[in-house]
């Protein structure tokens, strides 16, 4: 999860990322940066179902 | 000789990568080396130079060949040349030489890489993504945990199966508590409560209040969380928490008519204990949400009466209707508000209460959504509630995984008493993943099913784990106090590339992985079963696993384990298929049918081993995490990149139709549905659906009512959950938060923050740390 975000003059959030939170293996991780090289593949491959 | 007349290739790749110049002689020495060690099996000289040269000549032109290829190339020889015990000892020669160039330089290197490397760069840290590598007591953690498996392999584990592990045959799981303990339990949290309990530092009586009853589920799964390997459930969550419910309500209740007499009659003696206890007394039955306008009756007559009398009072019969209104809008009022601190301080700690060493939060399901008493709903309502808000900045809960236990009659349709609940959980798993939904008409969980009877509502923990038949004690087909002792998962997708098209070969070789697993879980199983209670103070010694109440503090608990399941998993059926047929199940109906027999080819093994053994052998749909890498990485450097089989990093989780192919939702849970009955060990199937769709909740109904309808016993849909930490978004972000306009990596100017501030009051609050 996303630290703490800091102001300075007059600006807040340089170099601070988005949470992406995705489910892993049926359970929440919240960004990306904490799954495996693998599950990572996989997250980038996954397709939207349509609804049809 | 005729050798001199093959030709040899000039280099051979050693294991490091380095090339060396080829030398037949090795060939040579490491088949006679197995011969002599087979005894009784004759290799003339003749057949011996055959051999060598068969070897050689099979070497396929063109890269340089690695001594993995070579050393597959003379197995394969040994064997098509029928000298059987010779191939079996140059594989034990193999395989020992496997595990010993896995030395302790090796754990020294692992050691390195856990101390000087960060878990961003190394994936070793990242094997399991609930625990944080990077912190002091992640990175001794997996020192502990890199440490045993070390001892494990080459100290503990048959040779065979050490290196049928080794080598990504099969994945025995947390196999660094393989000396230690089990994977998961169901918590009874009634029970638990009800005969009060210790941790271990002092005795905890029975809770009286729902914040109470939260905090002290909390603890119940942290310390059960402590004891064993894998994630804790609480498969009665609502049933529990609504007794949780009524004790505030009537604790509210009793204030508040004490209160009513005391300020409107002046009257400081209702205050007095001596009054609350003689109202309780006289009234034949508690007050609760369900019995409030008889109990208010009985109350009119006790006040004219004695209870007036007590007080010194005369009060109308008006006046007591009165108080008795007034009170329970003021408990009903009070409670709610209670319920919903419990709930979000449940949320809080489960995500922020450390187990193991501070490396994890303990990985928690709760199971909820058919006690339809009105306590049980005012908890389920103010739970999905505070989800439903987020944490305190508004993020997404990680913690616990919520399960949404669905049932006809209960809350499937409209008129059933809990729909409500129903439609609120699907609103709230669209903006936060949870909860997911498990479905008890699917008949494999039908069957025991039994209504009120939580006990005989199937449960599921996190990732899937699901406990429900019992061979060992067919009378005790129940939920509470059981888990999986462990698992072991097969790499289906190498057997599928081995056959090589042939499907007898296939299942003689899958017939050969299931007993080898079998073998290994029962080998794992003699060394739990000689644990004695003291070895789990909480998990046995507070009564939570089946009749360890029974147990003294040093008997061992092989018995009452008997109760848990010991499964075989499986990954990869899609690229099984593929390698088996060129399609997998997604593609062809063809293929379908055959992954339907290989799954239930597995399951028969399973059931068949279970009457034999009289213990629960159960087939799981494995949930892969860092096993999904592992093997295919492995099978890739042996048998290269097979389109559609090896060509990815990783291979398709369980039974799963694969990510990247396209197909609709409902197609999807068509093709899945009927592997649920078969994974009696546990199982899940995932929609994907774009930000838009999911926020359509009946779009989102209809995907969960499909679920229901094609015989899933677990699903949830997935779709992206984003947040922008900066203005405090929650939703879709592509490259630009749609709230404040930035991408990732930039800033925003606390101008244009405090005016968005305006519209979305959840946009936090910044000081300049330079005015």
């Amino acid at each position: 999860m996303a630290g703490r975000v800091i102001a300075e003059n007059g600006m807040a959030g340089e170099n601070v990322k988005f949470d992406r939170i995705r489910r892993i293996t049926g359970y929440l991780v919240g960004t990306t940066d904490r799954f495996n090289n693998a599950k990572r593949a996989e997250e980038r491959d996954r397709v939207k179902h349509t609804l049809s | 000789m005729r050798g001199t007349a093959i030709a040899c290739p000039e280099m051979i790749k050693k294991r490091n990568g380095t090339p060396v110049p080829f030398d037949v002689k090795k060939i040579r020495d490491a088949i006679r080396k197995a011969n002599e060690a087979a005894r009784m099996e004759a290799i003339s000289p003749y057949q011996f130079e055959e051999l060598v040269d068969e070897v050689v000549e099979a070497i396929p032109d063109g890269d340089t060949p690695n001594v993995e290829q070579i050393q597959d190339l003379v197995e394969e020889k040994l064997i098509q040349n029928g000298f059987a015990r010779t191939a079996k000892a140059y594989i034990l020669y193999r395989e020992e030489h496997t595990k010993l160039r896995k030395t302790e330089a090796d754990l020294v290197k692992i050691y390195r890489e856990l101390t000087f490397t960060s878990a961003a760069d190394a994936d070793i840290k990242r094997e399991n993504a609930n625990i944080d590598a990077d912190t002091s007591m992640g990175t001794m953690l997996k020192y502990g945990s890199e440490g045993a498996n070390y001892f494990v392999d080459n100290y503990i584990l048959p040779k065979d199966i050490a290196a049928a592990h080794i080598n990504g045959d099969i994945h025995i799981h947390d196999k660094d508590f393989y000396m230690l303990t089990e994977t998961c339990c169901q918590i009874d949290l009634l029970k638990l409560f009800h005969d009060g309990f210790s941790t271990g530092h002092g005795y905890i009586r029975q809770p009286k209040s729902i914040q109470s009853y939260a905090a002290l589920a909390c603890i119940a799964i942290q310390a059960n969380q402590n004891e064993m390997h894998g994630g804790q459930s609480v498969p009665n969550f609502d049933y529990a928490m609504a007794e949780g419910v009524a004790c505030t309500y009537r604790k509210e209740y009793y204030d508040a008519v004490q209160r009513y007499f005391w300020l409107e009659y002046d009257c400081e003696k209702a205050l007095d204990e001596s009054f609350r206890v003689a109202l309780k007394a006289a009234m034949p039955e508690r007050i609760h949400m369900g019995n409030v306008d008889a109990y208010g009756e009985n109350l009119v007559s006790w006040m004219l009466g004695e209870g007036g009398q007590m007080l010194g009072l005369q009060p109308d019969e008006a006046d007591i209707r009165r108080c008795h209104r007034t009170s329970v809008q003021i408990a009903t009022r009070k409670t709610d508000m209670a319920t919903y601190q419990a709930m979000e301080s449940l949320i809080h700690n489960l995500n922020t209460m450390n187990s193991r060493a501070g490396a994890q939060v303990p990985f928690s399901s709760i199971n909820y959504g058919t006690c339809t008493t009105p306590e049980a709903r005012m908890a389920i309502i103010n739970l999905l509630k505070v989800t439903d808000a987020g944490l305190g900045n508004g993020e997404t809960a990680i913690f616990p995984v919520q399960i949404f236990k669905v049932k006809e009659g209960i809350n499937y349709n409209p008129g059933d008493p809990n729909y409500d609940l129903f439609r609120m959980a699907i609103k709230v798993s669209a903006k936060r993943l949870f909860p997911n939904f498990s479905f008890l008409d699917a008949p494999f969980n039908l069957q025991y099913y039994k209504a009120g009877d939580y006990n005989t509502e199937v449960a599921y923990m996190g990732c899937r784990t699901r406990v429900m038949g019992n061979h060992y004690d067919p009378t005790r087909e129940v939920t509470c106090g059981r888990g999986n002792l462990s698992f072991t998962s097969i790499n289906l997708p190498r057997l599928g590339i081995q056959a090589k098209g042939d499907l007898d070969a296939f299942y003689k070789n899958l017939d050969k992985r299931m007993a080898l697993c079998c073998r290994q879980l029962l080998h794992r199983f003699e060394i739990q079963k000689k644990k004695t209670v003291k070895n789990y103070p909480f998990l046995m010694g507070q009564g939570i696993w089946i009749d360890s109440d029974h147990l003294g503090i040093d008997d061992q608990v092989g018995e009452i384990l008997k109760n848990g399941t010991l499964s075989v998993g499986f990954i990869g059926l899609a690229e099984t298929l593929k390698a088996l047929t060129g399609h997998h199940h997604g593609e062809s109906e063809e293929s379908r049918k055959l992954g339907y027999e290989i799954i239930s080819h597995m399951r028969k093994y399973l059931d068949e081993k279970s009457e034999e053994t009289g213990l629960n052998f159960t087939l799981l749909a494995t949930p892969a995490e860092g096993l999904s890498g592992r093997f295919v990485r492995m099978d890739q450097k042996r048998y290269g990149k097979i389109p559609g089989v090896t060509d990815r990093e990783y291979y398709t989780n369980s039974f799963h139709v694969p990510v990247y192919y396209p197909i609709s939702a409902f197609e999807k849970i068509q093709i899945e549905g009927p592997y649920h009955a078969l994974t009696n060990a546990g199982h899940i199937s995932y929609v994907e659906l774009d930000g838009d769709t999911a926020k359509n909740p009946e779009a989102f109904e209809a995907v969960i009512r499909c679920m229901k309808e094609n015989g899933v016993g677990y699903g949830s849909v997935n779709h992206p959950v984003d947040r922008d930490p900066v203005c405090g978004f929650t939703g879709v972000i592509d490259d630009v938060c749609p709230r404040c306009g930035r991408r990732e990596g930039e800033a925003v100017s606390l101008e244009r923050l405090n005016e968005l501030r305006k519209k979305y009051p959840d946009v936090p609050v910044y000081l300049d740390a330079n005015h």
